[in-house]
Parts: C-alpha cells; structure tokens; sequence
C-alpha cells in the first residue's frame, strides 16, 4: 500500500505492506538507521521515536498508524549541523556508552521536555521507565536531561575541543624556525615552503635538486 | 599522592559519541553490503535428540529463497568457539556449525539463506525437522546419574579439578562455618543482538565484519573451518552496542562465514532477541559449597570449596571458567591452607560461556555470603572480619604464585566504611513492619589480563602526521566503554598533545596488528601501557628530529604542548607541525614507530561496595535504596568514565542479585523469550551509584592504571544479598532473591500490612 509518512519535517512516498512495523519503514525504506532494535515487543525502548509529541516504540506500531502524523527520529534532533541542547548535554554528561540506547533514550527525554520543561529528576526516571540501558546505570543519562532542563550540575566530561583551534595554538618562534629551514635547504637543496620560504612561491625551474633517478 | 598529569585523570566522552548522539553511527545490526542475502537460523525446539530427517522442500521453493543448509549440506567438522589461538590448550572441539544430534532448546538444526530477512523468516517456518528424542538432563545431578546418556562422547563430566595450596594448621578450637551459594544462568543483555555480516569474494578469500571482542580468534576458527589461509579471510570489527563478554566467542560467525562461502554472496545473520538469549551463550549457572574454619576472634584457617559449573550443551570456554573460580579468594584474604575442587558439566541446556568476570562474580558471591555468615557465628562486625583477613599490598597470591602489586582492598573497605557511614547505618533497627531495611558489605578481586596463564601481549605502531597529529594503529575492539578514548588518552599525555589530535581506529586483521582483544581485564592494563611506551619510542624520534633541526642536543629538549621546546630557553620551541614537514622532506626515518609489549605483571584489581536494601515483606520486593561502590584502580585515565561504568556495573550486579535469571523448564525450554519476561533494572529502580576511587599507581599498567570493567560488577550481588539477610535475618543464598523466594525465606511469618 501507498503510505506518506512526515518523517524529521520531510514528506516520504513509500510502498509497504499493511504488516509493516514503522521501525521497518524507517531503517529500510527511509533509510534512517539510527533508531534502533533491542527486543522486537516494545520493552526495551531503542526504537523509541516521537509521533505527534509523543514517544512511541516504532517496533510495536505499524507504519500505516503514523500516516499523516509527523515523526521525529534521533536524526531531526540537531539542526543545520548544530546538537539539540539535550543531545550536547548527553555528550557533556557521559550518558552515552555503546550509544545502543540512547537514540531511544533521546527521543523518550524529548518528548518528556516537550511537555514538561522542567520535570523532577522522579518524572525523568520514569519517562526513561521503558528504555533500558546495559552500560550506564542511568544515572549519567538522567544528569544529562535534567541539565537540559535547567538543572545543571557539573558536566562529567570535557568537551572536545576544535583540532583546528588546538593546533593554531601552537607556531615555532621565527628564529627557530628560520634556523630549522636552512638545516632542511643545506641537505636537500629544496627550500622548504609554508612559512619557511621567503616570498611565497620559490622558483620551479631551480636547479637545485637532482632530477629523478636517483 | 599520585603525580599530577595534564590529560591523564580528566573526563572525556567515548571518542564516536557526536555520531551516537545523531544516529550517524552504523553498527552491526545497521550495516550492509549491496547484494546482501540475510540468513535466519532454526534452533532445536527440542532438549537432547537427534535429527532424523530434514525436509527443507517447501522452504525452498519458496520465491527469494537461495538455500537451506544443514548438517546435511554443511561441513561437520567440529570447532571450539572459545579458541582464541591456534593449537591452544584447554579447548574443546565439541561443536558443528549445525547439530545432527541437538543437545539443547535453541541448538542450530539450520538455516535458510533468503533475499529478504522477512522471505528468510517465512522460509524458516516452512522447515520440516523430525527429531528422535533422548531423555533431557536439565539439571547437574541428572547430567551425572549413572544411568544418564552421554551428551557428548567421553561423558557429561566436562573438566574437574582440584587445587590445594598451603598447609592445613591446626584447627583445634577453630569455629568452622559451611555454606552453599548457587548463582542463575543469565543472558548478557547487550542492547544490540549478536550479528555478523560475511562477503564471499570470487578470489576465494572473503570480508567478514563482526561485532566481536577479538577479530583474530575469530579468524583463526572461520579460516580453519573453512580451509581457507588466514590472509584469505578478512574480520573487521564494526561498532558495537554492547558485549559485556557475551561477544567474546565465535558462535555465529563460523556460521554467517561458512553461508557466504557456500553462497559466494555477502550474508547478513542478525539474531533476534530470544536467539541472543538462548542460542549464543549465557553466564553460567553455578553452585558453590564453602567451608571454612576461623579463630574465635575471626583469622581465617582453612577455606575448603567444592564448584560445579553447568555448562549447558556445549563445552565452550566453561572449564577454564570454573578453573578461574579457583584463582579470586586467595587474592582477596590471607589464608593458611586454600583447597578448591571444581567440575563443569555438560547439561542439556543453553550454553554457558565468558561472561564479564569470568568466575569472579560467581566466587564472589558464594565468598562474602559465606563471610557474613561467618561474621554473624563469630558476633563480628562484618566490616571488622573482613579486616583482619584481607591481603595486604605486596601479598603473594597464594594460589597463582603471582604477586599481587599495589593491592589496595584494605583500603578501600576503610574508606567506604567512613563514606557510607557504615557503622551508625548497620546499627540502625531493621524494624518489624511490612518495609525493612538492612545494609550490606562485599568485597571482590580480580585480574589484569592473561599474564601468568597465557603468552600476554600487545601490538601496536604509532605515527606522526605532516601536521604534527598522530595516528594509532591498533586492534582495538570497543566494545562501548571508551577504551579507544583510553588510548589517545594515554598517547596524548606522552606526547603532549591534546587527545583530540591522536587518532586510534579499531582492528581489522588485513591492517592492524595482531593483538587479542577486549576482554580478560587487559585492555587498560595490557594494550594501554603498550600505547604508552610506543608513544614514548615516537617521543624519542620526535626529540632526535626536532634536536636535528635546531641543531640542539636533545638532552637539552622536551617535548610538550604540542611543540619541543629548547630546555630554560623561554619562548624557543618548534611546533610539531614544522617538526613532521621538515623531516618528511630529509633523507631519515619517519617519526613513527611499531613495538610489542610483553606484560610483566598480573596485580589484583579490588573493589568493596555497600548497598542500603528495603524489601517488602508484603510482596516480597526488594529495591536498592543507596550504593557505594570503592575501586581500586591504580589511577583513572578517563576519570568519568571509570566512574560511569562503575554505575552500569552495580546495575548489571543488583540484577543478578534480585531479579535476573534463565532457567528452562520441565522440557527444557527457557521460561523467557524477550526483555518481557527478563528483567533488567530500569531508571526507576536504579539508586543513585556513589563512586569513589583509590588511586595509587603502583603497578605496571599506563601512568599505574589497572582493570575497571570486569571487577565493578563482582562485588555487587552479594553486597545487595548481604543487605537483605541483614534486614530480614535470614539466611539467603540462592540467586537471584526473588520475590518467591525472599517470601518463603520468612517462613509465613505475618507481616504487618499498612496498607491493606
């Protein structure tokens, strides 16, 4: 059967059977895997995804029962490249370990915040009820949502820095560098480039090199 | 205390964690390949019989069917999952890729290769199997009547032994205590299903991507079953969600390999989730008899044990398991005279394998039930018991012969004792009433890596990029708790970079070297103080090639902040950067380096825990209130996340406490089938975990790191039964402390009911 599905604020044109589970729909056919399957009865939360506002396991509802609605996946959480508040607060507070989870967890803290901005750590851990984690012991993940919910602690983890950032951090005094230069010129006979050549590009046709061969 | 460092002991997140939190991240269970057939297995519905007669006709007339194979269209030759180097000792060849005689409820009787996993399932139904039954032996003592069949040839006896250290003092006037602590088979719950993709090549080689904890073991088993050289055959590690040692052995792999050779096509085997649970392997189920005999004021004489570990239907790796249950009291307690009989036994149930501990767990919760029964004959505290019995650092193990390092139990119990208030909150009433609360104490051991029983190595090359990065060429499996950030971790702090800036990828046997894997508590140990000393073999090059360049001695140079700087020369320093590109463009080696690390030592890794308990005498319920876990670590590399897994470790252990186990029934079928039915602890349910670390550095692993994942979870359970008899004053040691269970242990007795 013909089903249009809303899936992350995009219209999906999809063929499939009457018996399809959502979760099949969307790994498959809308080709977004990150939700994912855990147990296949809806115990254990992984292919937890938002329909309507609210957190459903997709592997127990049938794709054509989301038809029309909309469907949020763990995919339509960052915007333009940028984490939702709630994703950077689980990278912040070490809730992800294997990482199985927590597109499930994500989407159950999501609805959780969409109608309760502000909810006790008692309403996270049962939003979360349904969703079963191996690794953690939940109690980073719950640290993680109550910080998006304005109750900050302090972050368990060090953000990663920009490499970039990290690495223009660091230049060779000229003189050292100048110095270093010449060292590569006289056994090469190749004026090395970047911040070592006098005048940007050196001369191609130098004869200062032998040629290829030896 | 411990030397200040700059990376070392910080917080950093698991290295793919932006992909995990968008849903970027392709697992196993998310991956494919173009022309991907997917294959489903059919399990044995029966306990012990034999297969007479397979009809896969209408299966495989079945459109979008390739085949049905079977013991009778498939090699038979037998492999042992658990093998993790060619000719090893102590493994056991007693399985097939399909069983012609089927030994369990969930053995492969076959399996159907379809275009479609949807085609392979209906396909799978259409499988006619007829089977003549053989009596089932579901218990040990059925599987060792006189009168029992042979689950294997050569007896249900797997593997016994025995060993007796010390010399038996004088146990005149001794108070001698006996107990017997038995521990449930239980699934590992890893989130993710057990899956393999294999690529059969037209070259005869094949590609196989697994999510396994050691892709050169499982090489060896796929290359030899199939007769193939091992630079034919191809495993990569692919991400994850989860093993816990439950992706340790080589159960489906052999099986998606020998499809897609006989296919010449890639094969996708997912597992669903009763497969995982019953058809791959579960934490062994074990009975554990203790007797000890003490002085009146609690020094520990004699400890005599006797184990019997049910092995389930294959051997797999469960006589080295209920070997290493031998190898955990004499790392914990000073002891005269230590004797440990033990035997696994074949049964014709699932089968039990590594799981996270590797015995410790089991042996853990048979020792310090036991002692707080002991504790309670003598009127002692059972703090103050374990005290004066507890090794010190620098202890002899008593049955390895093995030094034990920097072994700081002791002092974790001291510690604990003062954070957990311990003394004011054991001396506090249980009360009568319908809610009772008691608290309790357990102390645990275990290893770092293999050394002492097998050859133990890592391997590794490290390289510095034209940009003044550095790439880390390992075999590393990460199995979800961080230990690819471990390494950059530890390359950063030698090299004095930011982590960010070093690469580490995961292993793949065509370009990482050989190395074992993650498991056996060697990972940080092991593979971590390799990473350090290869970077420090690249510090030196680093320093010659700077000393090169800047025409300095390179005594006079150190490397840090990313650049070499000239020694009380403020502000002379050249950036890494220039280093690389200038040498790159020299006549010398590289700034690069490969090594091998031979590991030289085998500490032990502690940890006490206290748990707070209030159980319903009601219902029978018992909920974990509070928790503090003490971790001897030697020092933190990634400081949160030795504490986050440490939480997840206390929830895995309160559910092997109270609520987790896989029994089978009167036929032998398991009594659960998904997570509906298998409880796992929820947030709810979850205290808050207190983590509190020793750190001391003073063993041989990276800037003094030991072992974290495996020890967290050993001293858990008993910790929470030890709560329990202490509420309720019973006497409970048969895992898990189920409602039933905890009910019967009060006798009937009328329970105050305050809300009814």
């Amino acid at each position: 059967m013909q089903l249009v599905l809303t899936v992350n604020g995009m219209v999906h044109e999809i063929e499939a059977r009457p018996t399809a589970r959502l979760l099949d729909v969307l790994r498959d056919q809308v080709g977004l895997t990150g939700t994912k399957e855990g147990c296949a009865e809806g115990e254990c939360g992984a292919c937890t995804v938002i329909v309507d506002g609210q957190a459903v396991n997709s592997c127990v509802m049938l794709a054509v029962q989301a038809r029309g609605k909309e469907i949020l996946t763990v995919e339509g959480l960052a915007q333009d490249g940028e984490l939702d508040l709630l994703q950077q607060k689980f990278v912040e507070y070490g809730a992800v370990q294997c990482g199985y989870c927590t597109p499930g967890m994500l989407m159950s803290a999501k609805a959780l915040l969409m109608g309760n901005p502000v909810p006790s750590e008692q309403d996270i851990r049962i939003a979360l009820a349904g969703n079963l984690c191996r690794c953690t012991g939940y109690s980073a993940i719950v640290a993680a949502v109550k910080a998006a919910s304005g109750h900050e602690a302090t972050p368990a983890m060090e953000l990663p820095a920009e490499p970039a950032e990290l690495a223009a951090e660091v230049t060779t005094d000229p003189d050292t560098l100048a110095a270093a230069c010449e060292v590569v010129e006289a056994e090469t006979g190749v004026t090395p480039g970047g911040p070592c050549a006098p005048s940007g590009l050196g001369d191609p046709f130098a004869a200062s090199s032998p040629e290829g061969g030896e | 205390m411990i030397e200040d460092l700059q990376y070392v002991g910080g917080s950093y997140p698991v290295h793919d964690v932006a992909q995990k939190v968008t849903g970027e991240l392709v697992y196993g269970s998310d991956f494919s390949v173009p022309g991907m057939l997917h294959a489903k297995l059919i399990l044995s519905s029966i306990s012990h019989g034999i297969v007479k007669r397979i009809d896969a006709t209408r299966a495989e007339a079945l459109p979008g069917v390739v085949k049905v194979f079977s013991h009778e269209n498939a090699p038979m030759e037998p492999f042992s999952r658990a093998r993790i180097h060619p000719g090893q000792d102590m493994s056991f060849y007693d399985e097939t890729l399909f069983s012609a005689h089927v030994r369990f409820v969930g053995d492969r009787v076959a399996a159907v290769v379809a275009t479609s996993k949807a085609i392979a399932e209906a396909a799978a139904a259409l499988v006619e199997i007829e089977y003549e039954e053989l009596p089932a032996l579901l218990t040990v003592d059925d599987a060792l009547a006189d009168s029992a069949p042979a689950i294997h040839e050569g007896g249900n006896l797997l593997y016994e032994h025995e060993i007796e250290r010390g010399e038996r003092p004088d146990l005149e006037g001794a108070v001698s205590v006996t107990t017997t602590t038995s521990t449930p088979r239980v699934h590992h719950a890893a989130l993710e299903p057990h899956v393999c993709i294999a690529q059969g090549h037209s070259t005869g080689g094949m590609t196989v991507w697994t999510t396994s904890q050691g892709v050169y073991a499982a090489r060896t088993v796929i290359a030899e079953l199939l007769h193939l050289e091992y630079h034919r055959v191809r495993v990569i590690k692919v991400p994850m969600g989860g093993s816990f040692g439950g992706k340790t052995e080589y159960i489906i792999e052999p099986v998606c390999a020998f499809l897609a050779h006989a296919t010449r096509r890639p094969v996708k085997l997912l597992l669903d989730r009763e497969e995982s649970m019953i058809a791959t392997m579960c934490r062994p189920a074990t009975t554990t008899t203790i007797r000890t005999a003490f002085t009146p004021d609690g020094e520990l004489l004699d400890f005599e044990a006797a184990s019997t570990l049910d092995s389930g239907g294959f051997a797999a790796s469960t006589p080295d398991y209920s070997v290493h249950m031998c190898k955990k009291v004499t790392k914990l307690y000073r002891v005269p005279h230590y004797q440990h009989q033990g035997r696994a036994v074949y049964t014709n149930t699932p089968v039990g394998g590594a799981a996270r501990g590797w015995g410790a767990p089991e042996m853990a919760a048979a020792t310090e039930i036991h002692m707080d029964r002991v504790a309670a004959a003598l009127r002692l505290d059972p703090v103050d018991l374990r005290l004066k019995n507890m090794v010190e650092p620098h202890d002899t193990d008593l049955v390895t012969g093995l030094p034990l390092g920097d072994a700081r139990v002791r002092e974790c119990l001291e510690r604990g004792v003062v954070a957990f208030d311990w003394a004011a909150r054991r001396a506090r009433p249980a009360g009568r009433g319908r809610y009772r609360r008691g608290v309790g104490v357990a102390a645990g051991a275990h290893k770092n890596g293999m050394f002492g029983a097998f050859p133990e190595a890592s391997r590794m090359g490290l390289k510095m990029n034209e940009d003044g990065t550095f790439e880390l060429n390992a075999s590393l499996h990460e199995v979800g708790c961080g230990i690819v950030t471990t390494m950059r971790i530890i390359v950063a702090e030698v090299l004095g970079v930011h982590p960010d800036l070093v690469a580490a990828g995961e292993a793949d046997t065509a370009t990482t070297p050989f190395d074992y894997g993650t498991y056996g508590s060697r990972v940080t140990y092991v593979v971590g103080a390799c990473a350090r000393i290869v970077a420090e073999r690249v510090r030196e090059k680093l320093l010659l090639a700077a000393a090169d360049l800047i025409q300095e001695p390179v005594e006079r140079l150190a490397a840090y902040d990313a650049a070499v700087h000239v020694k009380d020369e403020r502000g002379r320093a050249i950036a890494y950067r220039d280093i690389a590109r200038l040498t790159e463009m020299r006549a010398v080696p590289g700034i690069a380096a490969s090594t091998t690390y031979y590991a030289v030592s085998n500490p032990g890794s502690y940890s006490v825990q206290f748990a707070e308990v209030e159980v319903d005498c009601a219902t029978g319920l018992t909920v974990v209130t509070d928790f503090l876990a003490v971790a001897d670590v030697g020092r933190a590399i990634n400081r949160g996340m030795v504490e986050a897994q440490y939480q997840g470790a206390v929830q895995m252990g309160i559910g092997y406490a109270l609520y987790e186990h896989l029994d089978v029934d009167e036929r032998g079928r398991a009594g659960v089938d998904g997570f509906k039915n298998y409880h796992i602890v929820n947030a709810p349910d979850m205290p808050d975990v207190q983590v509190l670390l020793v750190e001391h550095e003073g063993d041989d692993g990276p800037f003094g790191a030991k072992s974290v994942g495996e020890i967290a979870t050993v001293p858990t359970a008993p910790a929470v039964v030890n709560a329990v008899n202490n509420a309720l004053g019973t006497e409970l040691s048969e895992l898990p402390l189920t409602p039933e269970r905890i009910l019967s242990a009060l006798h009937g007795e009328e329970v105050p009911c305050s809300s009814c």
